[in-house]
């Protein structure tokens, strides 16, 4: 058996790498194994075709948390962050587009085409989300506190929380209390009366869930995403050269901070982690000895997959059998010899308007529709898709003039009742390009090569259980003190050794750093302790 | 003019009824105005075709608070609830799943379909017995106000937090669940049998516009549960002589205690001065002053027709505006010539006595809510029959039947046409939906009465033909019923309350909600 680490990782996603620059930066010995041969996870930049390069997964960050790339000066390590003034940019198939921008006057003025009445509400809207985020933003990067016995800590951190709930007053209190339990569909319809409009901003309370927008509680992913960044609205921020690069630089902070990192290390097992002297166990026999383990991994994969059943109490494994993962987003990633025309996006800088996200989804009962097909096992005849262009802000990825494009489809269930996955891949693919045609014709013919990531692969390449890309649902009962399982909400598990860092953690899924950074906190508090 | 009333009732509901008999027994000298010529507001008996008396809307008795019995002494008033014996779900494969109130049978016969199931229905009773344990008392308090200052509104809440904090682990995890899950989602998790899932997720969907896999649907698997611990009354039945004999036992109590009731009494204006209730304007043109008045229809009713928007804040009217109705179901009455035969489960039998549910599969139920999404009643629609005739054999003549049909969905707003032209296609589909199970009800049917939610709306005063008077759903429950802030009972017009199913606890004929509302007004007044 090898020497003794204070702490081993596995997985090295980008909330296990932060985790690794915090728990190191705190002069644990830390050693993080990841199974591929890249670090990043969900947070990579591949090769899809010869001169080509894509974030294969995610494509955009959550955003990554403020404090953390302060905190562990990322920019040293060559983060370099591109944000598009275009947030999103929604597509009609009649021709017709709203683009969304980080700039308040200049969305109104697209919004005008539309609505003058939700010209006049967006400024409200977008003012009444950042003062909730700002109510809400404390909660993200707090340790979910104990409900059984929550600590002094805990209180003080909630007391702080309720007194900025007081300070918002009654209309935004109760905004933030009726919101959070509501279907995004109506939550939108309060505020405007574009359907366009609407269903651009609610989806992205279904973004990577098993939800439509009429599910009750998708009002919540707009409330966390304004606790992130102050708006309901995601901004397309990502790292010059991909995602990748953020993965790349948390590797090399990390290592920076004496962490050491192995890739290709498959770990098959996490052993003793009841005892005080948990192991690892890699695929190639070799065992490693660790003071704690953590892992990045899922909560369905770790406790159902690494864990030997016999060391959890059979209550916990059934809760675990019963925590929500049923992935239902897809991906494919395309090399492309120009970049597309899309329809009615000629006027101004059509450059600008493609830089940031792209969102097809017209309408609310477009994109529910598309969720009703995963219902019943079938994918989406036509499917909502977020894409980004990331080669038009940052050209090294593709050769000169050619570009590559990301596209994030809903919906595709991990379990299809006609045939699988490996057989109707490129079915499913080719009706997402076709389904794309409608907005950008002649896309197809631009199309160099093509990359499809199916729920299937999610689980197989990347290790997501059930293709899940939040490690799990993010709905109410998943939530907060509730994720992964209520009374395991604080990083720690049954078995006292091991540790839970991944995005089945508060507060979940997303490039933010915060499953890692919360985690970090705890850890090195009990091993100070002990 | 001389006052000859303290308090005016409006709305002669079983919700209205139930707040005057609580007034009045306080000392109150109560008027309740009923626009119709019946009583009981959704609660009726009605002779429907001669011979033939429906329970119109309303069918059962499933929640009526056990407190609201014994105190009005309602059997004294005539009050019986006959057993209602169980659901027999007929499948389209020729089998059915009988459940009936006898455990050890009911076991079995799960068993029939998976051994496994039969072993967790034991264990998911324990659990949802529990809590309910828990819910009950919520049930009969007056929501408090999260954003209060008021020290008394915060002991409240930390009364309900300690509540929570108090119960074992597994049942945090269980209520955590109950609250936020689909029906589905939650039944998942203990069930493995399809048809088994689909008939207990039925009753989560009940009356809202919702489907079987929306979040927010187990809460309601729980009221099922909330009769058992009530204990000595049996809390689920028919009553005898239809539900309309419900609302007439409390009408009699109220009356004993002294409360006037006039029916054919529609109130046309609720008269404000300065903020204040002062009094009421009847449809045929008669004034009446008085101190108090309460409120059992819905809020769209009550202010933005009694009452007018000019009288009350742009905030408050913004929230009435927002607060979802969107009836989802309709009603079908059968007046029957003889028992329907199913494929089933052939003959007469017990079967028939209690709830017959059309909910064969999850999907079967899922895919009849999108129908409904759309705007489209449902091509196959769940269907809750009871055939009260069977046990109470004085709502029909000799050898006859009354067969009553819940049906959903049926959503209020049509994408195509208008309810007035779809009645009778949607009243073929029920029929169609039936027979494909028992072939022989065509034969049966001497007459039969439809209700749409237009229906339900028009005949009955429920906004968009909701039978909750608005949506149970997480937003509109607890202290945001009806809108936040104005969850106690109160309204922002002075001496106006609010006592029907808008309000805390919600629809149903449970009572709670007019009981609560006159006990908050006998603190305030």
């Amino acid at each position: 058996m090898t020497r003794i680490y204070d702490v081993i990782i596995v997985g090295a996603g980008h909330n296990g790498l932060v985790a690794a620059c915090y728990l190191a930066k705190a002069g644990l010995k830390t050693l993080v194994l990841e199974r591929r041969e890249i670090v990043g996870g969900g947070a990579v930049t591949e090769e899809i075709c010869p001169g080509f390069r894509c974030s294969t997964l995610d494509h955009a960050t959550g955003p990554l948390a403020a404090h953390i790339v302060d905190d562990l000066n990322l920019s040293r390590f060559g983060l370099e962050l591109i944000t598009p003034e275009a947030r999103v940019l929604a597509l009609s198939p009649d021709g017709r587009s709203i683009c969304i921008y980080n700039d308040v006057g200049r969305t109104v003025s697209e919004i005008e085409k539309f609505s003058a009445n939700d010209a006049k509400s967006y400024p409200e809207f977008v003012n009444s989300f950042a003062r909730i985020g700002r109510v809400l933003a404390p909660l993200i990067s707090m340790t979910p506190p104990s409900i059984d016995q929550p600590t002094t800590a805990d209180l003080w951190q909630l007391g702080k929380v309720g007194l900025a709930f007081r300070g918002l007053g009654k209309k935004d209190e109760y905004r933030l209390l009726r919101w959070g339990p509501m279907a995004v569909a109506d939550l939108v319809s309060e505020w405007f009366e574009t359907e366009l409009l609407r269903a651009t901003v609610a989806a992205r309370g279904i973004y990577g869930a098993f939800a439509g927008p009429w599910s009750a509680g998708t009002s919540l992913g707009l409330l966390w995403q304004a606790a992130m960044d102050g708006s309901a609205i995601v901004p397309a921020s990502h790292p010059k050269g991909g995602m990748g690069s953020l993965s790349d630089a948390l590797a090399s902070a990390a290592r920076a901070a004496g962490a050491e990192i192995r890739t290709s290390a498959q770990v098959s097992a996490v052993a003793g982690a009841s005892s005080d002297a948990p192991k690892v166990a890699l695929e190639t026999g070799e065992e490693i000895q660790s003071r704690v383990v953590v892992s990045n991994a899922d909560p369905r994969s770790t406790f159902l997959n690494l864990v030997d059943p016999i060391d959890l109490e059979p209550n916990f494994l059934q809760k675990m059998r019963n925590y929500r993962a049923p992935g239902a987003a897809a991906k494919i990633n395309l090399a492309l010899s120009g970049l597309p025309a899309f329809r009615g996006v000629n006027g101004g800088d059509p450059k600008t308007k493609l830089s940031g996200r792209i969102h097809i989804g017209p309408e609310i009962d477009y994109l529910e529709r598309a969720f009703d097909a995963s219902k019943y096992g079938e994918f989406s005849a036509q499917p909502y898709l977020d894409i980004t262009i990331p080669s038009i802000g940052d050209p090294s990825l593709a050769p000169a003039g050619k570009h590559v494009m990301s596209i994030h489809a809903q919906f595709a269930p991990y379990k299809l009742r006609q045939g699988d996955w490996t057989t109707r891949r490129e079915e499913f693919a080719d009706n997402v390009i076709t389904q794309l045609e409608t907005y950008a014709p002649g896309i197809d013919d631009l199309i160099v090569a093509k990359q499809v990531i199916t729920p299937l692969d999610l689980e197989q390449t990347y290790g997501l259980s059930g293709g899940h890309i939040h490690h799990g649902e993010q709905s109410l009962d998943q939530f907060f003190t509730f994720r992964p399982l209520i009374g395991w909400a604080q990083y720690r598990t049954p078995l006292k050794r091991l540790y839970l860092c991944g995005a089945g953690t508060h507060p979940g899924g997303g490039i933010t750093g915060l499953c890692g950074a919360n985690a970090a906190r705890e850890i090195a508090r009990d091993l100070s302790r002990r | 003019m001389a006052q000859k009333y303290d308090i005016v009732v409006i709305g002669g509901g079983h919700n209205g009824l139930v707040n005057a008999a609580y007034l009045a027994r306080a000392g109150k000298k109560v008027l309740v105005l009923e626009r119709r010529h019946v009583l009981g507001g959704a609660a009726v008996t009605e002779e429907v075709f001669p011979g033939f008396k429906f329970s119109v809307c309303s069918y059962v008795v499933s929640l009526l608070r056990p407190e609201i019995i014994r105190e009005l002494d309602l059997p004294r008033h005539g009050l019986e609830i006959l057993p209602l014996d169980g659901t027999f779900t007929p499948m389209p494969n020729g089998d059915y799943l009988w459940r009936v109130n006898d455990h050890a049978r009911t076991r079995r016969e799960i068993a029939r379909h998976s051994r496994l199931d039969a072993e967790a229905y034991d264990e998911y009773g324990k659990a949802m017995i529990e809590m309910a344990h828990f819910v009950k008392p919520i049930m009969s308090m007056t929501p408090p106000d999260p954003t209060t200052l008021d020290p008394k509104g915060w002991k409240n809440l930390a009364f309900l937090g300690r509540r929570f904090q108090k119960l074992p682990d597994e049942d945090k995890y269980n209520q955590v669940q109950l609250m936020t899950m689909s029906a589905v989602d939650f039944l998942d998790q203990w069930f493995e049998t399809d048809v088994l899932k689909a008939t207990m997720s039925a009753s989560g969907i009940i009356g809202t516009f919702l489907g079987v896999r929306s979040p927010g649907t187990a809460y309601v698997l729980l009221h099922h549960y909330m009769g058992e611990i009530d204990g000595a009354f049996r809390s689920w039945g028919f009553a005898r002589g239809g539900t309309g004999a419900i609302s007439n036992a409390i009408a009699d109590a109220a009356r004993e205690a002294g409360v006037e009731i006039r029916t054919e009494a529609g109130i046309e204006k609720i008269l404000v001065k300065n903020g204040s209730a002062t009094g009421v304007v009847l449809a045929n043109g008669d004034e009446i002053n008085v101190d108090v008045i309460s409120s059992s229809v819905d809020p769209r009713l009550t202010f933005m027709k009694m009452v007018g928007e000019e009288y009350l804040p742009d905030d408050f009217c913004t929230d009435l505006k927002r607060y979802k109705y969107r009836g989802s179901s309709g009603k079908v009455n059968l007046a029957l010539d003889g028992l329907p035969d199913f494929k089933s489960l052939p003959g007469p039998g017990a079967h028939l006595r209690g709830a017959i549910s059309i909910s064969p599969g999850v999907d079967y139920m899922e895919r009849a809510y999108d129908e409904a999404k759309y705007g489209r009643f449902s091509r196959r629609p769940y269907i809750d029959m009871v055939i009260p005739s069977l046990t109470d054999p004085s709502v029909a003549p000799p050898g006859k039947h009354v067969m009553s049909c819940f049906v959903q969905y049926a959503p209020y707003n049509l994408k195509e046409g208008s309810w007035d032209d779809k009645r009778e296609e949607f009243g073929d589909t029920v029929i169609d939906t039936i027979a494909e199970h028992a072939p022989n009800i065509r034969e049966l049917i001497r007459d039969r009465q439809v209700l749409t939610p237009l229906d339900l709306e028009r005949e009955f005063g429920l906004s968009e033909g909701n039978i909750f008077q608005g949506e149970l759903t997480l937003e509109q429950l607890f202290f945001l019923r009806p809108a936040p802030g104005w969850a106690q009972y109160r309204t922002p017009i002075k001496n106006l309350y609010m006592c029907g199913s808008a309000t805390h606890p919600g629809g149903g004929i449970m009572g709670a909600p007019g009981r609560n509302a006159a006990l908050q007004m006998l603190k305030d007044i």
